[in-house]
């Protein structure tokens, strides 16, 4: 710890990717084994999810389809019907990780999570309300910043307090994410009257019949986002500290929490305007980001990795288990990472934290 | 984290024009919640009068009109019951844990319910409203110990832990369920609406299977009001006084679970009916858990009429579910109970 703080005080490079002197991203060797490891892993899920089931592309095949050589039914299932929303699906999980990783930095809480403070289902509800109100006339991706927006002023004014009351910032999130859900079902109920799947859709989140369109708006939004996110890394970790020990190392604390919180909603409102109010991705991926490095920081690009191996495993799982038929991935989604919550609060509140 | 403790019931009780205001308010409670009785035979996709309700009511309407009418009586019923069941439940969650932020929607109890009765519907063969009652009971009975466990758990107990459990809790539950009902459309048709809280498309049969476990749960409730008033002045001062803080608190959450079980089974998982109400009524009439379970047990009701005719008017022909209005109406409550939480951790 004493290390860490005489490297920050002389801004010393070691321990950080830099470029120029505005850049740097800290790195520590776990990250970087850690990030491969994920990312292996991601590339395996991505496999089982082209290959696996009566459509799926043989392994054999798999190959020589992904180069330029897939004929027939494999260049369907390639390009159409698998391969764009399994894009979409890691640019989606990237996308919440980071905003989670963000956003729980900036509150220095778990809980202070898009996820559980009502951004994701303001997003929802902002998407809903323009794709089967206005549509054509504004872009979903607009429609879900707006919902997004709104939704984190009216959880920053009904605390009082902003984001710095973490008991507060919950219970004004479980509102207010009440009230965008019933929003969002008034809006499908009214448009699309008795189709139950199409309101769980839009409730819940899901990746079923995305298009190279929705890859191409998500990975955009990723790659704005991701060099502004790497500029405040490390103003960010050093902003963990304190207020007043990152203002006294002359980070500007106010400047990069509102930079930190606009990108957050950015993220979640490009893959909400994507995908639908996918649940508990941001949360658990940062969360477990933290958990398996063991070392301090907001670990953007663990969280990044770990929020899209997620979301891929999670719509593996929709699309391959008999079980429930074709269910949309968030309530998978939710399901797991509700579970995963639970266990979190119980141990941490165990401990005396919150 | 602190609770906000009860004040112990004023003397204001005995006093004159303490008894006159609130015999007005109650004066004024009924008439409303007659308005709202009214207004939920009257309004629907077809729009009748005033005039044609009484003409019905005295048997000189014509056939049409009469049909019209008497199709509005289940769900009228079933609301007056749901929303005495959801705001009794919720006064006696919020005065047994001392919890403003407690409801029986937040807490999960409801959403344990319809779990159980999904389960039941579908992979147990269970049909029928009264079969439909017996399994909300043990899902809202483990939900709630559920919610207890994850919140207690560690030092102290906080409010904003209870209702994050209850949250959690809720989000899986509710997964759950989607899960079942869109796997199984032809099983859970009649269920649809009822997964995410309506009145409409039950009848008479959901009332009657309903009734006495409400009945007993609000007896219940009605019995324990003193208790309740020694509780809140913490369990040192109740002890000293004779009262059994444990077995107060038992019969409290056992007349909870069975008014959430009776309203989840009758109209499905409705939240913040329980958690705006009692602040209304703490409002109106005092913190005298004696009149805030009567008061609660009006205002419950005229709240989920209301929000059910507000329902069917605002889509016609189409109907927009009750639990969606009362999320409209009730998380703003919510967001107002946030601001007066005290202590900053």
């Amino acid at each position: 710890m004493t290390a860490d703080r005489a490297d920050l005080r002389t801004a010393s490079p070691r321990g950080y990717l830099t470029l120029g002197r505005t850049v740097a991203v800290p790195v520590r060797r776990v990250s970087v084994v850690t990030a491969v490891v994920l990312l292996l892993l991601t590339a395996c899920a991505a496999v089982a999810t082209l290959s696996l089931g009566r459509l799926g592309i043989p392994l054999a095949d798999l190959a020589g389809a992904l180069t330029g050589g897939a004929e027939g039914k494999d260049a369907f299932v390639l390009e159409r019907l698998r391969g764009p929303r399994l894009v979409v699906a890691i640019g989606t999980g990237a996308a919440l990780g980071l905003s989670g990783a963000l956003f729980q930095s900036v509150t220095r809480n778990p809980l202070g999570s898009p996820d559980v403070i009502g951004l994701g289902s303001g997003a929802g509800a902002g998407a809903a309300f323009v794709a089967l109100m206005l549509p054509d006339t504004v872009p979903v991706s607009v429609g879900a910043l707006a919902g997004a927006v709104l939704a984190m002023v009216l959880v920053y004014v009904s605390t009082g307090t902003g984001f710095r009351n973490p008991a507060r910032l919950v219970v004004a999130g479980i509102g207010v994410a009440a009230i965008c859900t019933a929003v969002t079902q008034y809006v499908v109920y009214a448009m699309e009257r008795d189709r139950a799947a199409v309101l769980s859709a839009y409730v819940n989140g899901s990746l079923s019949a995305r298009a190279w369109d929705d890859a191409g708006t998500i990975w955009l939004v990723l790659l704005v986002a991701a060099p502004l996110c790497a500029l405040i890394a490390r103003r960010l970790d050093i902003g963990e500290m304190g207020d007043d020990i990152a203002a006294g190392l002359g980070s500007e604390p106010q400047r990069t929490k509102t930079l930190a919180v606009v990108l957050a909603i950015v993220l979640c409102a490009g893959a909400v305007s994507v995908a639908g109010p996918i649940a508990f991705i941001s949360l658990t991926a940062a969360q477990i980001a933290k958990r398996v490095t063991r070392v301090s920081g907001p670990h953007l690009l663990l969280s990044a990795v770990t929020g899209a191996l997620l979301l891929v495993l999670a719509d593996l799982a929709a699309q391959q288990l008999p079980l429930f038929g074709n269910l949309p991935v968030g309530i998978y989604t939710m399901a797991i990472g509700g579970a995963y919550l639970g266990y979190l609060l119980t141990r941490e509140w165990r401990r005396g934290v919150l | 984290m602190t609770t906000t403790a009860q004040a112990p019931p004023s003397g204001a009780g005995t006093s004159r024009t303490g008894a006159a205001r609130r015999a007005l308010t109650l004066i004024a409670g009924v008439a409303v919640l007659a308005l709202a009785v009214c207004a939920s035979v009257m309004y629907g996709s077809r729009s009748t009068s005033f005039a044609d309700v009484v003409d019905v009511l005295s048997g000189t309407a014509g056939p049409n009109i009469t049909t019209i009418v008497e199709s509005r009586y289940p769900r009228t019923a079933l609301g007056v019951l749901a929303g005495l069941c959801l705001a009794v439940a919720g006064t006696l969650m919020q005065g047994v844990s001392r919890n403003p932020l407690a409801d029986p929607g937040l807490l999960g109890i409801n959403a344990g319910a319809s779990a159980s009765i999904v389960t039941a519907t579908a992979f147990l063969g269970a049909t029928g409203a009264t079969a439909t009652m017996w399994w909300a009971l043990p899902g809202a009975l483990i939900a709630g110990v559920l919610v207890h466990v994850i919140g207690a758990s560690g030092a102290g107990t906080g409010l904003v832990r209870l209702v994050l459990a209850g949250a959690v809790l809720s989000a899986v539950l509710m997964a759950y369920i989607q899960a079942v009902t869109l796997g199984r459309p032809k099983v859970f048709d009649s269920y649809r609406y009822w997964v995410v809280g309506a009145l409409g498309g039950r009848d008479f049969d959901v009332f009657t299977a309903v009734l006495p476990f409400a009945a007993v749960g609000f007896v219940i409730a009605l019995v324990l009001g003193p208790s309740l008033n020694t509780l809140a002045l913490g369990d040192a001062t109740a002890v000293s006084l004779g009262a059994r803080p444990a077995r107060v608190r038992a019969g409290g959450l056992l007349a909870a679970t069975l008014l959430s079980a009776a309203a989840t089974a009758a109209v499905g998982p409705i939240a913040f009916v329980g958690l705006a109400v009692p602040h209304v009524v703490r409002a109106l009439v005092g913190v005298d858990f004696r009149l805030q379970i009567v008061f609660s047990a009006i205002a419950g009701p005229a709240l989920l009429l209301a929000a059910d005719v507000v329902g069917r008017i605002v889509l016609r022909p189409q109907e927009l579910m009750v639990g969606v209005v009362t999320a409209f109406i009730g998380a703003p409550a919510l967001l107002l109970a946030v601001r007066r939480m005290r202590g900053t951790t």
